[in-house]
């Protein structure tokens, strides 16, 4: 009862609110897109379809245009597990990033965080799910005591986001809109990893789902479905039903912008606009402007060349820096221009030392700190950024752009200055003078300084830049062969040490804020190329791997772990930056050039799509911060 | 005859099992399986991945239990009908499969019907005029397009028709009939997309089309009953094609058994290259993620629909062929 008191009151005072919105302009305008069925009854008007204190988009800081209703936007898409894009690129999280990559409420109303390891969330009263069921902490709830929590459905266990050292949270139902999440110690990946592009979903639609989850369901009528899905228990039944990240089910309730509405398999999905969404533009009318998000599903090769004739109005996954003067060719007839993002990676391409490399004489030299210093001083990046790059890119260590917060120029340029001389001086210091006829250097043993770099053979850009690189190491007598393989065995080779040098693309997330993890630059997991060993011992909890046995790395996990343990910004802030300098002295991995281009074609029609971006998985989801629910055609 | 056709029939039942064994263990040959991939892909978008979430799968999909008890579980599911579960598309394969097939049954109908109008006139003609410039002339165009490659003259035709007809690049017909019913409408579009796969994929199967029919018509026309024929008075026209070139047919019914598993393979290269909505892709796309049942499940198909293939033309040669004797040298 007092319950509903409240919920009344809130109403009174939300109405209030409404009046002076109506009075300040066209407040909450119905979407020309439902107009039909509001008029016929089968859907609330747009006022009780938004939550009463939506999320206002602040087009003026964005520097966004008040845009109009309508239209279709096609996506081209490579293969059929894509759709799970359409997640991405909406972006609607729980938490999000801000433009500036601050962390910010967006479907919850707000939240608070106390000592770093009590986390409090609020919803938007009013907010419903794509079927128009209110969304509750009961949503929450059934995520963490029904699945989570639940003996069968659970078995994977608790998601190591939700862990800390091991431990999980307390979680608590307020009342029916506020929830809390509470740990011993301070969790800083929490909310990071519910603004992540591929987030921790800590919610589901319960009041969907109760129908498939023995606890709630009738049993003949599950096992009937059981039945007819041709599985092997409800809990099939129940994981196949609910996924997120990839939007395969049209019945499924959503939050995000555009709901499925193809039931797979497909060639083309159509996604469309979701008539609750909770966002809305300063004038109060409900996103998305764009009503339809259709994604056609096609062989990857082609996608350039549809790409080129105006088939898509917002393309840039398959679309590749050489495809560019293509793309340009092809603006006037296709009715597109071609943006040149910049691609969200610490170097586009990154060398690997293997410090892990179970090949004992080259395991010493890697692991010699002036060693990896002379490779890194070797390289001309000016020429890499000239002859590949057209000199749109930017020569860098392999560290955080500037567009981040926590850049500062010297980690970017330690030991990257191109400089023969003492890169030869660091190496004969170390001991490599003899050498061969052809000026190869030899290492103690005899044996000729050769290295083999590994390449998971993804992209010619690679070789053409190992070309010009093996240019450079001759010239300090260290000569190198490129063996390009396939994905997995790149990766097994890496793993099992028999690798020396790899290369790959370096940091994932170039543009951190200090709340970010700074996980990628201390020994924390296996796929990274420098130390998987180590990495593999700190993620297993020391079950397998190799335990840490170089100084500086072992110094990165310790700031890594107080950085965990650090609960105020500052703190965390002079830790990233410890990190940072560290990673860049000890040369841990060695740059080439950051800040390269990601052509982006955008119909000409297309508003509010940024024409300089960061195109980065992480953190800005591709274009999910951008918030495509505010693009529109102006048409 | 009938105890033929049963042995024939028996002889099947191993074959298939070691087909069967044969596509299962070679898939699993490479390191890795199809999480592994799956990781890898994720870390190559530079996306982290839980791996505690990938230890469930496997236990999810029964890759924890050893490869003989998968192998059985599979081989046994394909008895009942059950082609397993596709990894990538998270759906039964039989859904993913089926999809598509109708589209490759099109495709290759349309190629087998346009390599034989292409292919039997010449084959004739070159046959009756040998070492004529028009044999020569002839013979020359259907090795050119033999000697194309494939994806080559698709990229060109597909980059021309866009310029020139304005055709959608690439797939089988234009996207707002993507999932409708078969309509008019739907049809003519398939056949405004159709003719570019059909061209690059029937030039290259004319060539030895043309070679074979020539080469089996020049045996029968220099037999002495065609001269028979001729002394006889038959017209030139029906002497050739009523008696030496049904002769020559033996070698087209021979060639139903690898039609049939072709009808549903299509061109995998082309496919790829012309992004149409073919099985071709699809096997590709499995194999290099090791995406093991919907690939195991789709190339047993192909097994299959070989040896059934196989079977028939070897009755068909019998029945319509008395010259060719069962049982070597029983009815001598």
């Amino acid at each position: 009862m007092r319950v509903n008191l409240a919920g009344q009151f809130i109403r009174l005072c939300v109405s209030c609110l409404f009046m002076l919105g109506i009075a300040a302009g066209s407040w909450a305008s119905e979407v020309p897109f439902f107009e039909d069925k509001v008029a016929r009854g089968e859907l609330p008007s747009v006022k009780q379809r938004l939550p009463y204190v939506p999320f206002v988009v602040d087009f003026e800081a964005e520097g966004k245009k008040i845009g109009k209703y309508g239209g279709e936007m096609n996506l081209l898409m490579g293969k059929a597990k894509d759709i799970g894009q359409m997640t991405v690129y909406s972006y609607a999280r729980v938490v999000g990033y801000a433009p500036d990559y601050s962390i910010q409420p967006d479907i919850v109303r707000s939240f608070d965080v106390k000592e770093g390891r009590e986390f409090t969330f609020h919803l938007r009263p009013g907010h419903r799910w794509s079927d128009g069921y209110p969304l509750t902490s009961e949503d929450f709830r059934y995520f963490w005591e029904d699945i989570i929590k639940h003996p069968e459905l659970g078995r994977k266990g608790v998601p190591s986001e939700l862990l800390v050292d091991g431990e999980e949270p307390i979680f608590e139902v307020i009342d029916a809109l506020t929830f809390r999440y509470t740990w011993r110690k301070p969790n800083p990946a929490f909310l990071p990893s519910l603004a992540k592009p591929s987030p921790l979903y800590i919610y589901r639609p319960a009041h969907y789902l109760k129908q498939f989850h023995e606890k709630y369901a009738d049993k003949a009528e599950l096992d009937a479905l059981v039945e007819a899905m041709n599985v092997k228990d409800w809990m099939s039944v129940h994981t196949r039903l609910q996924r997120q990240r990839r939007p395969e089910n049209p019945d499924l309730p959503t939050l995000q912008a555009w709901r499925n509405t193809t039931k797979p398999p497909s060639t083309r999905f159509i996604f469309e606009r979701n008539p609750f969404y909770h966002r809305v533009d300063t004038l109060g009318r409900q996103l998305p402007y764009i009503d339809k998000v259709i994604m056609s599903i096609v062989s990857k090769e082609v996608i350039p060349a549809k790409t080129g004739t105006g088939e898509s109005d917002l393309q840039a996954r398959y679309l590749r820096f050489d495809s560019v003067p293509f793309l340009i060719q092809g603006e006037e007839k296709g009715n597109y221009k071609t943006h040149l993002w910049s691609l969200g990676k610490g170097s586009q391409i990154a060398l690997f030392p293997n410090l892990n490399t179970n090949k004992p004489q080259w395991r010493d030299l890697v692991r010699d700190v002036r060693f990896r210093r002379a490779l890194s001083l070797a390289i001309n990046r000016e020429e890499i950024n000239e002859a590949i790059y057209f000199g749109l890119a930017s020569p860098s260590a392999n560290t955080v752009m500037p567009e981040s917060r926590l850049y500062k120029a010297e980690y970017a340029d330690m030991w990257t200055e191109f400089n023969r001389v003492k890169a030869n001086e660091l190496l004969d210091e170390i001991g490599l003078t003899e050498r061969a006829l052809d000026g190869t250097r030899l290492l103690p043993n005899g044996e000729r300084l050769e290295i083999t770099i590994e390449s998971a053979g993804e992209s010619t850009e690679e070789t053409d830049v190992l070309e010009l690189i093996a240019d450079h190491y001759r010239e300090i007598g260290v000569k190198i062969f490129v063996r390009a393989s396939q994905r997995d065995i790149f990766r097994r080779r890496a793993y099992s040490g028999d690798t020396v040098l790899s290369v790959f693309n370096g940091l994932d997330n170039a543009i951190p804020s200090a709340q970010m993890s700074p996980k990628e630059l201390a020994p924390t997991a296996q796929p990274q190329l420098q130390w998987p060993k180590w990495g593999q011992y700190v993620e297993t909890n020391a079950k397998a791997g190799e335990p840490i046995d170089l100084d500086g790395a072992g110094k990165q996990l310790q700031l890594y772990t107080s950085w965990m343990e650090a609960t105020s910004y500052e703190s965390k802030k002079e830790i990233w930056h410890q990190m940072l300098k560290n990673y860049a002295d000890n040369v841990f991995s060695i740059g080439t050039v950051n800040n390269s281009r990601q052509p982006v074609v955008v119909s000409k029609d297309l508003r509010n799509v940024p024409e300089n971006g960061i195109y980065a998985w992480d953190p800005t989801s591709y274009f999910g911060i951008y918030k495509p629910d505010t693009f529109w055609f102006d048409r | 005859m009938l105890l033929y056709i049963i042995k024939r029939i028996l002889y099947m039942i191993p074959t298939l099992i070691l087909i069967s064994i044969l596509v299962f263990f070679l898939i699993e040959l490479p390191p890795g399986d199809f999480f592994e991939s799956y990781v890898n892909e994720l870390l190559a978008a530079g996306e982290t991945i839980d791996p505690k979430h990938i230890e469930y799968l496997r236990e999810e999909y029964g890759f924890d239990r050893p490869l003989w008890e998968r192998y059985l579980k599979w081989a046994g599911g394909l008895l009942v009908g059950d082609l397993g579960f596709s990894f990538e598309y998270e759906l039964p394969v039989r859904e993913v499969i089926g999809d598509r097939l109708i589209f490759t049954i099109i495709v290759t109908f349309f190629t087998i019907i346009f390599t034989w109008l292409i292919a039997f006139p010449i084959g004739i003609y070159s046959a009756t005029h040998q070492y004529s410039w028009g044999d020569y002339g002839l013979t020359f165009l259907g090795l050119l397009g033999l000697a194309t490659p494939n994806f080559l003259l698709a990229l060109i035709m597909m980059y021309l028709a866009n310029q020139w007809f304005g055709t959608a690049i690439g797939g089988l017909v234009d996207p707002e009939y993507i999932d409708k019913p078969f309509s008019l409408e739907k049809f003519l579009s398939v056949l405004e997309h159709i003719w570019i796969p059909v061209i690059v994929i029937g030039t290259s199967g004319t060539a030895a089309m043309i070679r074979r029919v020539r080469a089996n018509l020049l045996d029968e026309l220099r037999k002495p009953y065609v001269t028979t024929a001729r002394a006889k008075g038959v017209p030139e026209f029906k002497g050739l094609i009523k008696y030496p070139f049904r002769m020559s047919l033996n070698f087209f019914i021979a060639d139903i058994g690898s039609i049939l598993p072709q009808v549903i393979s299509g061109a995998e290269v082309v496919a790829i290259v012309l992004s149409l909505e073919t099985t071709g892709p699809l096997l590709i796309q499995a194999l290099q993620s090791q995406d093991m049942y919907l690939a195991g499940s789709f190339l047993m198909l192909l097994g299959f629909l070989t040896v059934i293939g196989v079977l028939i033309s070897d009755i068909a040669l019998a029945f319509l062929d008395p010259r060719i004797r069962l049982q070597g040298g029983v009815s001598r």
